[in-house]
């Protein structure tokens, strides 16, 4: 369970998280719904460890990730936003990189890497270079990163951008799998669509706290709109920074 | 589990040996330096040993045959050719009362005429004057015997010279230039790869990724040092083993110069390269870690590449003499390298002390450099 506690961070004078409080139980997803700017990504970096709150904290399985980011950091899988390859290895050698980064090495990592590559389908791709590769076959390079070592979490920071409608439908089949296997999965996303259409729970965050909480119908009953689109903008007060 | 920082240095060598520009960066500085220093020297070697004739307008040889018999036998014999454009002629010229100046011992003139500031011809004209001043010592020996006289008489002093120059000194001032190619070579070969692992993968948006995996700043930085001092030594080895390899073409004996490096050597100088190469990538990461692109860095490297050239360039020409400069990193491993090539004996005490001191402060700037990519100033540019 991913859970985070009164988080606050401030940046100069931009106060980007004020006060943010959720929790990513297991065998869910998770959505980080938000506009641009609504400190969504300082909260992952907070989760990961790269950025240290101001106060509050955030616990991956009970680990402090602002106390033992190494402890939290080997329980999380991390897709991120912006996915850059090493075009020089192949992509077995790029997930076999991971899978070292987090311990498995030898004929462990071997085997990892192996069963990352095939649930993703790409061994045909698997001894080719990265340079060359299609966008999908960059985002299953960067999942099977992600996945390699089995982990109880997966963090993924705007997934969709820029992908097309097959790499979108190999990203959803494989997180209702993950789900169906008791993996946390947080879904941080300013596209209301993709939302809808796969979390378990949505937690909409405007101006460094949460706006409202709960299932996609939840949302729209306690905002009284039909549509998850005008419920979001009834929460957030604007319809500024977001993709319907 | 195997330490993450070797995890890290076998992904970065592997990634920079497929990466034709980063090997050929670091081959070329080594194999190329050297050669051109060696076309250099072969140029050099040639002008101070020409054995030709000197060629010269000779005016009223008909008055002194014995004069030019005595020139032709000292390589100076009379132009055939014209003179090429730009060329100042050199005219030597008899007169016409040598016999008769000869007969009743007055002073026989011969004028020279030349351009005495032309370096070209400095050395010709040396030459002539050499060659004439030691006919007329012939001349006044024969006339003092004729008269009883003990030619001695008109040689009161006998200098001897006596030159202390080693054959290993004397090549030292020449090998100098050759050490700061051997030096400068760590610090050339592995920036390519220093650049690609730091700027350049934050150029390519891993950077935070990387920072994300279950492994420490500094451990990370650690590992990509290793790989780029790899390639550092690489070169720094390649350069070693091919500079007295390009040498051996050369004919050094012809101005005195022996350079002998045996394998003992070679290799100390080998392990010297070892805790600079470190200092070189660890430097040149700090530089490239903070610039955004590869293009960035390379900017910002080039201004450090000035660095061990002024170092190494100004002890070399302000001719500093300062016992500290064995013990600092950098002038020290060139003070070594000096003694070696000297054929001096070595200080092994200093030798090791600057060793220690260049891997401590290595080790210094990867701890910082750790400290900074976890600082969110400049991972993330806020």
């Amino acid at each position: 369970m991913i859970e985070v506690k009164e988080l606050h961070k401030q940046f100069g004078k931009v106060t980007a998280l004020d006060g943010l409080s959720f929790s990513a139980p297991e065998g869910q997803i998770t959505g980080l719904l938000g506009p641009n700017g609504a400190g969504k990504t300082t909260c992952l970096r907070t989760i990961y460890g790269l950025l240290k709150p101001d106060s509050g904290q955030a616990f991956i399985d009970g680990i402090d990730a602002g106390q033992q980011p190494l402890e939290a950091r080997r329980n999380i899988g991390i897709f991120p936003d912006k996915f850059g390859l090493y075009e020089r290895l192949t992509a077995r050698e790029q997930v076999a990189y991971f899978a070292a980064l987090h311990g498995l090495e030898g004929e462990a990592g071997d085997q990892a890497t192996e069963a990352a590559l095939q649930r993703l389908d790409m061994l045909e791709i698997a001894d080719r270079r990265a340079t060359g590769f299609s966008q999908g076959q960059r985002m299953k390079v960067a999942l099977a990163q992600a996945i390699v070592h089995r982990p109880k979490h997966l963090i993924l920071d705007e997934p969709s951008r820029g992908l097309d409608v097959m790499s979108t439908r190999i990203l959803r089949e494989l997180l209702r799998e993950l789900r169906a296997q008791g993996t946390s999965i947080l879904f941080s996303s300013h596209v209301m669509q993709e939302v809808a259409a796969l979390c378990d729970q949505v937690v909409v965050v405007a101006k460094g706290k949460v706006a409202a909480q709960g299932t996609t119908q939840e949302l729209c009953e306690l905002t009284g709109e039909s549509a998850l689109e005008e419920a979001f903008v009834k929460i957030i007060g604007t319809d500024e920074g977001i993709a319907a | 589990m195997t330490n993450p920082v070797k995890i890290v240095w076998r992904k970065e060598l592997k990634d920079a040996i497929r990466d034709k520009r980063s090997v050929m960066a670091a081959m070329s500085y080594a194999f190329f330096g050297p050669l051109l220093m060696a076309v250099a020297f072969y140029v050099m070697i040639s002008q101070l040993t020409d054995p030709s004739d000197v060629e010269i307008d000779i005016k009223g040889a008909e008055h002194a045959p014995a004069l030019i018999e005595h020139l032709n036998s000292n390589g100076i014999v009379q132009r055939e050719k014209a003179w090429a454009a730009g060329q100042q002629p050199i005219t030597l010229e008899i007169s016409e009362k040598w016999a008769e100046d000869l007969a009743i011992a007055m002073p026989a003139q011969v004028t020279l005429t030349a351009d005495f500031s032309a370096t070209k011809q400095r050395g010709d004209i040396r030459r002539i004057e050499r060659a004439i001043e030691s006919y007329a010592k012939q001349i006044a020996y024969i006339r003092l015997q004729m008269r009883g006289l003990d030619p001695r008489v008109v040689r009161p002093i006998d200098m001897v010279r006596h030159d202390t120059a080693t054959k290993g000194s004397r090549a030292a001032i020449l090998m100098g230039s050759v050490l700061i190619f051997i030096l400068l070579s760590v610090f050339f070969s592995g920036m390519n790869v220093a650049i690609d692992i730091s700027a350049g993968e934050r150029e390519r948006n891993s950077l935070e990724l990387l920072l994300s995996q279950p492994l420490n700043a500094h451990q990370l930085v650690l590992g990509k040092a290793l790989a780029a001092s790899s390639f550092a030594i690489f070169g720094g080895v390649l350069s070693v083993i091919l500079i007295p390899i390009i040498f051996r073409f050369l004919p050094l004996h012809n101005i005195g110069i022996s350079l002998s490096l045996d394998w003992t050597m070679m290799v100390l100088i080998v392990l010297m390269l070892v805790p600079l190469a470190l200092f070189a990538t660890s430097l040149q990461l700090f530089v490239s870690f903070r610039a955004k692109s590869f293009k960035e860095a390379q900017t910002y490297i080039s201004f450090l590449l000035m660095l061990p050239m002024l170092a190494v360039f100004g002890v070399e020409f302000a001719r500093l003499k300062n016992p500290v400069l064995y013990y600092l990193p950098l002038t020290g491993q060139h003070q070594a390298l000096l003694d070696i090539i000297k054929g001096e004996s070595l200080q092994w005490l200093p030798m090791g002390i600057s060793a220690l001191a260049t891997l401590l402060v290595s080790w210094l700037l990867i701890r910082f450099i750790g400290r900074m990519l976890a600082s969110e100033k400049v991972v993330f540019g806020l």
